[in-house]
């Protein structure tokens, strides 16, 4: 080893020039010398303090190939290190290993669901380390793993819990911190393509300044448009062919330059932090194990060595306290990565990794360096010896067989070549593969812009050319670069449009390398991904392919590929519905149905980082599912709905009886506490399902379910008073509790509950509401339970109509009975009714307010309750325009069938007064009542038998005779009238085309009557021209209608 | 409109003139350029074409000076006969970038992407006709007369593409009184402005490229790739060939794509270059006021905008933008493109108008004023789509920025106007 103080006075010799040329440049550019003057000195300080540590710094800047080449070069021809340290967090070392089975880029990840300490905001919390083959820090552990006898790996950055602890402790700071990655992938338009998530990514080396003024200096300055661009273009071509010693020096002149004009104050004190930890762990491990520092090699970004903190240096014994970790739990795993998710994550611009890449290989070309791979890796796993591989044939100038105790050591053996200066001042040679890859390029792009519609040909290969190299020098370039390629192939090929998918940048991008994504391999998958590999591989899809494989299943033909049908529903539930990883295309899972046929778009080979989570949690799907599951019901947020959820989804997903079961239990306990009805019209929906599905089983209805149902009828009527009571329980949760009931009431009567709770609380709760919706609903429900008649609810609805001040009323009834329709469909012949009645009665100034909240009412109902309106109203109305003209809507038509029908001993009793009625009606009236045969099954083809023979008429003969009466009365009254004023309907039947001759009925014989008993029309046509004159002549003199209205209906009779 | 014309007209009138600032520029680049050329020209009152009397003066003559002294102090390589290298030539046009080590400051003539720049100063080093093409308004012309200026020190050698435009207007033509006095010739034959640039070895400029006939678009196809033009009408001297340092600027509207599309054979033989529509507002700012300050010197005066009404203009138009990009139909928006180029126009109107008419100073009221006069084109369309948009958006603003009366004004002239207009 070389002393420490020889090379030191050597060095300072070396630097005099460098500093001298730097203060005259100070001289000759700035008016106020002193501070700048002061930084320059400092850089060469700090380069010199930098090279002068025993531990050997070696500087390095994110993703750069030219730090891949040095490390490489250094570890194969220096000293074999015994320890390497490197800048990643401490505790994504053991997952290494894992590395063996992968495809690169990948990344190291720490994942954490449960946090403690943090805001609860920022949870998840996830970390990405990538890596790539062109990096340093891959290389070393590469090197490292390889050689595990001779070499250790340390990483001695932060714990991955520490990035968080020192993040302020506020609701916004992660996606502060975030920020920069989450407004690059708004920008991209494949954002689905980011592998990371909304990862905390961590790079080795990060060097892009994040001190705005100086980064826009420095790139309007350099010509180019992004901060890689500049470092490619400026550093990193330059220091690819350097050699050692001069790529540390330099590297650590722009490390020290950009953190100390750079760098934002944040990011600086975030660096002093870290600095500080790692130096205190470097000098942990070496005291632990008694190394000589100059044994080792540490590996941190450029900008560390720069630091200002005082334990800098295994010099000073200081060290820094190392902070505890919080109590959060992580998770540690390997998950596939991407360039573009690379470049998304670290704001770089698109293609800047493939440009490395590409640089990468190329240097690689030209050095004749092979690089270290994953399958170095893995021979070791097989427990070769690992010696060095056979030197390959190197460019580079050092020999490594020289035994000079000089050149033993690089570090050494560069101070014969020592003029940093001098470095700094030639340019860049030039590799022979730059010109040729140029070249290649050129003709690369034309044909690939020809297969993608572009007219282009030879000539533009070399306008290409051509273009590019003007554009180089007018940016002031050696060679162009690959942006300057990327330029010139635009400007030659991109015409007024692009007749393909791909324009011609797209096309460049793929050129330079294109986005590559990594892939873990089967061995380094943790169990549960395994398994589930496993599982799938009865499907006849390659799972391992990067593309979207359809999996088409036929259980009748392959009932194995059943239970991966399963496997994937349960993947498709625990990853969500909006997954990439496997995605239903033709099937679906729904209680009680089977499939017999599924096709699946998997691309498990693609997006393994969602697996790979999953598998943090557990061993194999099915204990994930059930553990989220329980989680999900028993959370202390939970409510019966979230409970019956998780037990339907546990029907569905896992055939676990146990589980649903208790599942169901808990959903039980949470009915009884639930104090609320908020939730009831899903409680309901679920519960019917959950019946229906039972119902259809061999072994019928579990306890549970029973015991729920019965649990619910009870808990339901009992809130029944209180909700209708309570302002704050909605219209719409009485129609749900209701459903429940009424639905279930058959299941529930059952099993022990009493009708008798359901009646004292409907008849309770009609005096607690005065809310016309909720009456509505609560009228409906005391029909179906027999309370309520009717009629009374029809004439009820003709006095709110008749009068003006409760008209606006109406419509907030009819909502009360159209949300009744949820539980009987009986009511939707009175909906009809009341609507039909409303759009006839109602005066425009009410009726047309109120249009739009009824469509808007209906159309929120359209699925549930619309179609049986429709059924109704295609059952009354007439259909087609014809029937129109002689059609009346059938509530009136059972009034004037009433009257028809009407036994004959009631009749005779009332209208002997009436001079309308002839003997011979009379005699027909005889026949019907001696015959009511006839009549009943007249009456039954109406279906309007009510007021002959139901028992409800039956039992109050008085009051259906009064109401008969009354309108029999009345009609009479109408035809005197019509009678004493002639003119009008002469005029009316004049214009409706009909005699003008005033039969006092139309005459028809008995015989006749009963001769059209079977054609139920004939009926209606017997009354008809005088409902039609009827209504024709209210129509077009209201005013007679309503001296009419006013002469019959003085005192609207209540009912 | 107006302004095509005379610019038109300005290019005929050019095209007589060319011959003698040609003729110098060719013989003695330094006399042409030099300021004290100009200023010795200047106080004689009888010649009428004076540069100093010209209502617009072409960007070789505005910035002559500026150019006499990059050419005195360009140490780069210069392609072909170029007054400047192509680096010099970015600085004209983009302005000075703090490194660059030149004891003056060059201005930024046009505002916009570098890269930009960059690719059509080496499209016009290559072997290949450049194309710029974008939106109307978007600095299309104004890119290529700067360059044309920059690189061989005249940009008249326009040809303005018409539905009417024939193949002479591109090749030549023949002066029928001499062709029947003296018979066919060279002295007989009117070269058109694109056969004197080559001669010249100059740039030519053919505006509007699209607007022309598929065929008459495609004489230049022999003009691009054989760089010379056959007279077959004569026996003797019937080639003019092309200098070096000839190359063509076209220039084309991307809205009017479809009247004229290119034939492929002409479309290989130009280097596209989009401009795009400037959306960057501080960007779009400096180029209202440039153009602005510009377009008014020639009244001779100078006027400060105060910033809040730059800021409402700029807003009212970022607004428009983004409404016309919402509507459905065409119907629903503006028949104006609603590019830089009108903010300017609107921006001088209610400068002239106040200048001339009001107080001195730009209102609110006056600008309301000229957004309106000058957007609204169609009536009733576009007077509906201006009304819907004022109540939806400036009133919005107006009331807003309840502290500022400068939208309230704003909104209130507006409003005064259109009811003027619909009655």
């Amino acid at each position: 080893m070389p002393q420490p103080q020889k090379s030191r006075t050597i060095a300072q010799d070396r630097f005099a020039p460098l500093r001298g040329q730097l203060l005259a440049a100070v001289q000759a550019f700035s008016q106020g010398t002193h501070a700048i003057d002061k930084m320059l000195a400092a850089i060469v300080d700090d380069m010199e303090r930098a090279t002068n540590e025993p531990v050997e710094i070696f500087p390095v800047a994110h993703h750069s190939p030219a730090a891949a080449i040095q490390i490489l070069r250094r570890l194969q021809d220096g000293p074999t290190p015994k320890v390497i340290f490197v800048e990643l967090c401490e505790d994504l070392q053991p997952v290494l290993p894992g590395l063996a089975d992968c495809q690169l880029p990948i990344a190291l990840q720490s994942f954490a669901t449960e946090t403690a300490g943090f805001p609860p905001d920022w949870s998840p919390l996830t970390v990405v380390a990538p890596l790539t083959e062109f990096s340093a820090e891959f290389q070393a552990i590469a090197y490292a793993l390889s050689h595990p006898e001779q070499t250790q790996l340390v990483f001695v950055d932060r714990s991955v819990d520490h990035i968080f602890q020192w993040l302020p402790q506020q609701e916004g700071a992660l996606a502060e911190a975030l920020g920069h990655s989450e407004d690059e992938e708004s920008i991209s338009e494949e954002a689905d393509e980011n592998l990371h998530g909304t990862a905390y990514g961590v790079q080795m080396g990060r060097m892009e300044p994040t001190f705005e003024g100086f980064q826009e200096v420095l790139l309007s300055n350099a010509r180019v448009r992004h901060f890689s661009e500049w470092w490619d273009q400026y550093v990193e071509s330059s220091i690819v062919g350097a050699d050692y010693q001069t790529y540390r020096e330099v590297m650590c002149l722009v490390g020290s330059l950009i953190r100390r004009l750079g760098q934002s104050k944040e990011r600086l004190e975030n660096d002093r932090k870290r600095e500080r930890y790692m130096w205190t762990r470097i000098k942990e491990h070496l005291a632990q194990h008694k190394l000589q520092p100059e044994e080792t090699l540490f590996i941190c970004g450029a900008a560390h060595t720069a630091s200002d903190v005082d334990s800098f240096g295994t010099q000073t014994p200081h060290r820094d306290p190392i902070p505890p970790r919080t109590q959060t739990k992580w998770l540690y795993g390997i998950i596939p990565s991407s360039f573009r998710s690379i470049e998304q994550q670290f704001g770089m611009p698109d293609g800047a990794i493939s440009i490395a890449e590409s640089a990468w290989k190329r240097s690689q070309e030209a050095l004749g360096l092979r690089s270290l791979a994953i399958k170095d890796i893995k021979d070791t796993s097989q427990a070769k010896p690992a010696p060095k591989k056979t030197p390959k044939k190197t460019t580079h100038p050092i020999d490594p067989t020289n035994d000079d105790d000089a050149s033993s050591s690089p570090i050494a053996s560069i101070s014969s070549v020592p003029d940093v200066l001098g470095f700094l001042q030639r340019p860049p040679q030039l590799l022979e593969q730059d010109e040729e890859q140029l070249l290649r390029w050129c003709v690369e792009i034309v044909s690939m812009a020809r297969e993608n519609g572009y007219l282009a040909s030879t000539a533009d290969a070399i306008a290409i050319y051509q273009t590019a190299i003007l554009l180089g020098r007018m940016r002031n370039r050696h060679h162009p670069s690959p942006y300057d390629f990327q330029d010139a192939a635009i400007t030659c090929l991109e015409k007024d449009r692009t007749p393909k998918k791909r324009n011609v940048q797209r096309l460049c991008e793929i050129l330079l390398g294109g986005d590559r994504s990594g892939h873990v391999g089967y061995s380094s998958l943790p169990p549960l991904a395994q398994d589930v590999y496993d599982r799938l591989s009865a499907l006849p899809v390659t799972l391992k392919g990067k593309t979207i494989q359809r999996a088409l299943m036929d259980f009748r033909q392959n009932p194995e590929y059943s239970a991966c049908s399963d496997l994937l529903w349960r993947l498709h539930y625990l990853l969500g519905k909006n997954n990439s990883l496997v995605r239903p295309i033709m099937g679906e899972r729904n209680l009680g149905q089977r499939a017999l046929q599924e096709s699946w778009d998997i691309s498990i080979g693609k997006y393994q980082a969602p697996l790979i989570q999953l598998a943090y949690e557990g061993v194999s799907i099915e204990q994930v599912l059930e553990r989220r599951l329980l989680q999900y019901a028993f959370s202390s947020k939970a409510r019966t709905v979230q409970a019956l959820e998780a037990t339907e989804d546990s029907l569905l997903y896992l055939e676990a009886r146990r589980l649903t079961q208790r599942l169901g239990e808990h959903a039980n306990d949470l009915l009884v506490q639930e104090l609320a009805a908020d939730a009831a019209q899903d409680i309901f929906e679920r519960v019917r399902r959950l019946v229906h599905y039972y119902r259809s089983t061999p072994e019928g209805l579990p306890p549970w379910l029973q015991h729920f149902v019965a649990t619910g009828y009870s808990h339901f009527s009992t809130m029944l008073p209180e909700a209708f009571s309570d302002r704050g329980t909605s219209p719409q949760q009485i129609s749900g509790m209701l459903a429940f009931i009424f639905t279930l009431e058959s299941l529930a009567l059952s099993m022990g509950c009493e009708r008798s709770q359901l009646m004292i609380a409907i008849k309770q709760s009609a005096s607690l509401t005065q809310d016309p919706e909720k009456l509505g609903i609560l009228w409906a429900a005391e029909w179906l339970l027999s309370v309520r008649d009717i009629e009374e609810i029809r004439s009820f609805f003709d006095h709110l109509l008749e009068n003006p001040l409760t008209l606006a009323a109406f419509p907030r009834y009819l909502d009360g009975f159209l949300l009744a329709l949820t539980f009987t469909p009986l009511v939707s012949r009175l909906i009809v009714e009341l609507l039909s009645k409303a759009f006839e009665r109602l005066p425009d100034q009410v009726l047309m307010p109120w249009l739009p909240s009824l469509l808007m009412g209906l159309r929120s109902h359209s699925n549930t309750l619309l179609p049986s309106i429709l059924q109704e109203v295609a059952q009354i109305y007439p259909k087609t325009s014809k029937e129109l003209d002689a059609w009346i809507a059938p509530w009136y038509r059972e009034r004037r069938k009433r009257k028809t029908t009407i036994p004959t001993p009631l009749v005779q009793e009332i209208r002997p007064a009436l001079p309308t009625l002839s003997n011979e009606e009379r005699s027909i009236f005889q026949i019907m009542a001696d015959h009511p045969q006839t009549t009943d099954a007249l009456a039954h083809l109406f279906g309007v038998a009510t007021t002959w023979r139901s028992p409800e008429t039956t039992e109050t003969p008085a009051s259906s005779t009064a109401t008969a009466a009354f309108h029999d009365q009345r009609e009479a009254d109408i035809h005197a009238i019509l009678r004493h004023h002639p003119q009008t309907t002469d005029a009316l039947s004049s214009w409706l085309g009909l005699s003008a001759s005033w039969p006092t009925e139309p005459t028809h014989t008995p015989s006749a009557l009963v001769s059209a008993k079977p054609h139920a029309n004939a009926i209606t046509e017997y009354l008809e021209p005088e409902a039609a004159a009827a209504a024709a002549l209210l129509h077009h003199h209201p005013q007679t209608l309503t001296a009419l209205v006013k002469h019959l209906i003085p005192n609207p009779q209540s009912v | 409109m107006a302004k095509k014309k005379a610019l038109v007209q300005e290019a005929t009138e050019a095209q007589a003139v060319t011959e003698t600032q040609a003729e110098i520029a060719a013989t003695s680049t330094e006399a042409a350029s030099s300021p004290s050329v100009a200023t010795e020209a200047a106080p004689k009152p009888s010649n009428p074409p004076k540069a100093e009397e010209n209502l617009r003066e072409p960007a070789e003559v505005k910035y002559a000076e500026e150019l006499a002294w990059l050419e005195s102090v360009d140490t780069g390589n210069k392609p072909f006969s170029w007054r400047l290298s192509p680096r010099m030539i970015r600085t004209f046009i983009l302005g000075t970038q703090p490194g660059e080590k030149l004891a003056r400051k060059i201005d930024q003539k046009f505002f916009g992407d570098a890269t930009l720049v960059e690719r059509a100063i080496v499209t016009l080093a290559s072997d290949r006709g450049l194309l710029l093409i974008g939106d109307p308004g978007t600095g299309k012309s104004w890119l290529a007369e700067l360059l044309a200026a920059a690189i061989c020190g005249n940009s008249t050698h326009v040809v303005q593409g018409t539905a009417g435009t024939t193949e002479d207007q591109i090749k030549y033509s023949w002066n029928v009184a001499l062709v029947i006095s003296q018979g066919q010739s060279r002295d007989s034959m009117i070269a058109s402005p694109m056969m004197k640039a080559m001669q010249l070895g100059q740039m030519g400029r053919f505006e509007e490229l699209t607007r022309c006939t598929s065929d008459v678009q495609d004489a230049l196809i022999s003009i691009l790739s054989e760089k010379y033009i056959a007279i077959p009408e004569l026996s003797t001297n019937n080639v003019v060939f092309a200098r070096p340092g000839f190359n063509i600027i076209a220039t084309a509207n991307s809205r009017d794509r479809g009247v004229n599309d290119l034939s492929s054979a002409l479309k290989r033989r130009f280097n596209f270059i989009h401009i795009p529509i400037v959306t960057n507002k501080k960007s779009e700012r400096e180029i209202v006021m440039f153009r602005t300050r510009d377009l008014l010197r020639r009244n001779n005066f100078d006027i400060d905008v105060p910033a809040v009404l730059m800021d409402v203009l700029l807003q009212t138009f970022a607004d428009m933008r983004e409404s016309a990009a919402a509507a459905a139909s065409d119907d629903q928006r503006l028949e104006s493109s609603l590019s830089t180029a009108e903010q300017i126009g609107v921006l001088e109107d209610a400068i002239l108008y106040g200048n001339f008419f009001g107080e001195k100073l730009l209102t609110a009221n006056a600008l309301a004023r000229s957004v309106i006069g000058g957007l609204v084109r169609r009536v009733p369309e576009d007077l509906s789509v201006m009304n819907k948009f004022w109540h939806a958006v400036v009133e919005k603003h107006a009331k807003e920025n309840k502290k500022d009366n400068t939208w309230k004004e704003f909104s209130e002239g507006g409003k005064s106007i259109m009811s003027d207009m619909s009655k």
